[in-house]
């Protein structure tokens, strides 16, 4: 960042005395512009001894996926971001089987079950509840008076979110692929853990009569920024950055705009 | 000389052995059916709910549940395939072959659930029945037939079987068990239980309204008994009738699929969409096509609202559900489009999204409504209820006591097959997951 060449140095008109042109001896005032010398790189110094670095989300060491940062400028925008409340989506992947006591399969086994009575439509089923019941949630925690009329055109339009705390709601949840003993599920959720994640995965397994652990939390997306935009490490250089920081400029701002408006 | 070695952490290998050697449960095998349930809510006092313990405590430290807000699971012995609410009483039904089909809980004052033999004294009979006791019925083959239905109103009961037609028992002070009436006739503790069957073809659903009585035949005719004072009876006059009577007017000919009514007014649905209605009008459910406070005679409803598959009728509120899967109300009260839709004489349909439909999962439809006094109850194809209304005595089963102004999710641990609501009581059969 520092190589990149910095802003041009001030210009300041100074009466500089110059010799008369022709004659010798007298001095007269000219006006010229020249460069600020406390602008010069070399009084100056380098223009960037430390960046500000900010994270978005909390990632945790066993998941994966899109991470937001913000450099300088940026903090604020991702305390912004946080207070809108925007969705997050996870692929999580399962094993029928076994249950561990961190519900993931580096765990320590605590019991392994049989799974051969479980179906995709008993797992829909179970996954249509939890929507359900998360659905409940999501209009309890938002504070609004229920007999309003606006809590009504809100509630049709599906624009009711909690915009404070709360706790884990999942807002949508569905399976993406089901080949016993393995499953993957696709889940959309607001102020979640992954570790809660995890549980859930355990809790399905309950319900279904079994048990499950969680093999795989890659998150996708978070608020506007999706897998498509994450840089990859073989990325993780300035031109790359400098482009993806561009490129979502614009969206982070309509986002902010719609919501906080 | 390395005989004690001390045990260090388990390598990967011993990991994978130890699991590998770990015992497998089986909590459920591959051929594993679904149970099935029975969830009831709202008012207990009366002993609708059919839980002894809420009325009178048998523990000491349980104390008495006026109303119980949320679904609370009933032990019953039997697969129950219908139940119905009627004012203060439930009754359960089974399609068994077994001697006792029919079981009712709830006020009995006139004699509504028949007669309960007391058993601290035996000539007297029980006025609140706590808990489901069963109802015997007058059978002639009861090995072989079968209850499809049964129907309560507010304090009469109709019971519909397969080959021997339908029973009635409770109060007939209009004729609405259709028999005559008796001057003066005390109907609490009465053994009386009437058959009818003189019907034009076989009857395939009973409706019971709140004083009168709805008969829907095989061939798609209407015959109705009972107070008439709105003219709910639809037959023409203003008058009591003590024996049922085929209705006429614009249902004439007309093959009617669904009856249904719970309060002064009637509705009908015909097999090519249409709906007819009939009876009280005083909250413009029928103020589409007419003026009148009372319609005495079945009129043609000309909504524009696509082919209609069932209707409901509430005390002063309509809704009705097309083909589609979209949810019209329309009447008085609260009809869940908020606070500010109170009446509508032409159906408005209520946003499929306050449903649970959304971009993510757009195949959820309505598949069955059902109506209460005040409230209104919407039946997914996903098995997910959804209540919405005057909250009475917390029979909307929210777990909250306030109204509810748009349609609002009821959790059961289960898939919700049927809903039965009453005045301030609901009843569900559910299904469970796995």
């Amino acid at each position: 960042l520092n190589a990149a060449p910095g802003r041009a140095p001030r210009q300041r008109i100074r009466f500089l005395p110059t010799p008369a042109p022709g004659g010798g001896g007298a001095l007269e005032l000219v006006a010229t512009s020249v460069p600020v010398l406390a602008d010069h790189p070399l009084v100056r110094g380098p223009r960037f001894k430390k960046l500000k670095i900010g994270a978005g989300h909390r990632l945790d060491v066993k998941a994966s996926g899109v991470f937001v940062l913000g450099i300088g400028h940026g903090n604020k925008l991702l305390t912004d971001l946080y207070n809108c409340h925007l969705t997050k989506v996870y692929t999580v992947g399962g094993l029928f089987g076994k249950a561990t006591d961190d519900f993931s399969d580096t765990g320590n086994l605590v019991e392994k079950t049989t799974f051969d009575h479980i179906t995709r439509e008993k797992l829909e089923r179970i996954l249509a509840v939890i929507q359900g019941t998360n659905q409940k949630a999501l209009l309890m925690y938002s504070n609004i008076d229920m007999k309003t009329q606006e809590a009504y055109e809100l509630a049709v339009k599906g624009l009711i979110r909690p915009m404070g705390k709360s706790p884990p709601i999942i807002t949508a949840i569905r399976c993406l692929q089901f080949a016993l003993p393995e499953f993957q599920l696709e889940i959309h959720c607001l102020h979640e853990t992954q570790q809660y994640l995890r549980k859930m995965v355990h809790e399905i397994g309950l319900e279904l009569k079994s048990s499950a652990v969680c093999t795989q939390v890659r998150r996708i997306r978070d608020g506007v920024f999706t897998v498509d935009d994450a840089l990859p490490r073989t990325q993780w250089n300035l031109q790359s950055i400098q482009e993806a920081i561009q490129n979502c400029q614009l969206r982070v701002e309509t986002e902010l705009e719609k919501t906080l408006a | 000389r390395g005989l004690c070695v001390p045990a260090g952490p388990p390598s990967t290998r011993q990991l994978r052995e130890a699991e590998e050697a770990a015992p497998v449960f089986q909590y459920a095998g591959k051929a594993a059916k679904r149970k099935d349930r029975v969830f009831v809510w709202g008012f207990s006092y009366s002993g609708a709910l059919g839980i002894p313990s809420f009325v009178k405590p048998d523990a000491g430290w349980k104390k008495p549940r006026r109303i119980q807000p949320t679904p609370y699971r009933l032990e019953t012995d039997e697969k129950i395939s219908s139940a119905a609410c009627g004012y203060g009483f439930t009754l359960l039904a089974s399609n068994t072959r077994d001697i006792t089909k029919v079981w009712g809980m709830g006020l009995n004052k006139d004699s509504q659930l028949g007669f309960q033999r007391s058993r601290r004294d035996q000539t007297k009979g029980y006025e609140y029945v706590l808990e489901p006791s069963p109802i015997p019925l007058p059978l002639e083959k009861p090995q072989q037939t079968r209850v499809l239905q049964v129907s309560c109103g507010r304090a009469h009961s109709l019971v519909l079987t397969d080959s021997e037609g339908v029973f009635t028992m409770g109060n007939n002070s209009y004729g609405q068990c259709g028999r005559k009436v008796v001057e003066d006739e005390i109907y609490s503790e009465s053994h009386v239980i009437h058959q009818l069957k003189e019907f034009d073809s076989r009857v395939v659903q009973v409706v019971c309204g709140q004083d009168h009585s709805l008969f829907r035949t095989k061939k798609g005719t209407v015959y109705a008994c009972g107070w008439g004072a709105d003219g709910q009876t639809g037959l023409g006059h203003y008058n009591i009738t003590s024996v049922p009577t085929k209705l006429h007017g614009d249902i004439a000919g007309v093959n009617i699929i669904q009856v249904s009514s719970y309060g002064d007014c009637c509705l009908a649905v015909s097999d090519e969409g249409d709906v007819f209605g009939w009876g009280n009008s005083e909250y413009l459910q029928l103020a589409s096509v007419t003026e009148t406070t009372q319609v005495n005679v079945p009129r043609h409803l000309p909504f524009k609202i696509g082919k209609v598959k069932e209707a409901a009728c509430g005390g002063t509120g309509n809704v009705v559900l097309t083909e589609e899967g979209n949810v019209f109300v329309w009447g008085y009260g609260i009809l869940g489009k908020g606070p500010n839709l109170i009446e509508t004489a032409v159906p408005e349909m209520i946003p499929p999204s306050l449903f649970g439909w959304s971009d993510f999962s757009p195949d959820i439809r309505v598949a069955h409504v059902r109506c209460g006094l005040s409230q209104f109850a919407a039946l997914t194809n996903r098995g997910e209820l959804f209540v919405w209304g005057k909250n009475l005595r917390g029979c909307l089963g929210t777990g909250r006591m306030e109204d509810q102004y748009f349609p609002w999710r009821v959790t059961v641990p289960g898939e919700v097959v049927d809903v039965a609501c009453g005045v301030d009581h609901m009843v569900s059969m559910v299904r469970s997951f796995t």
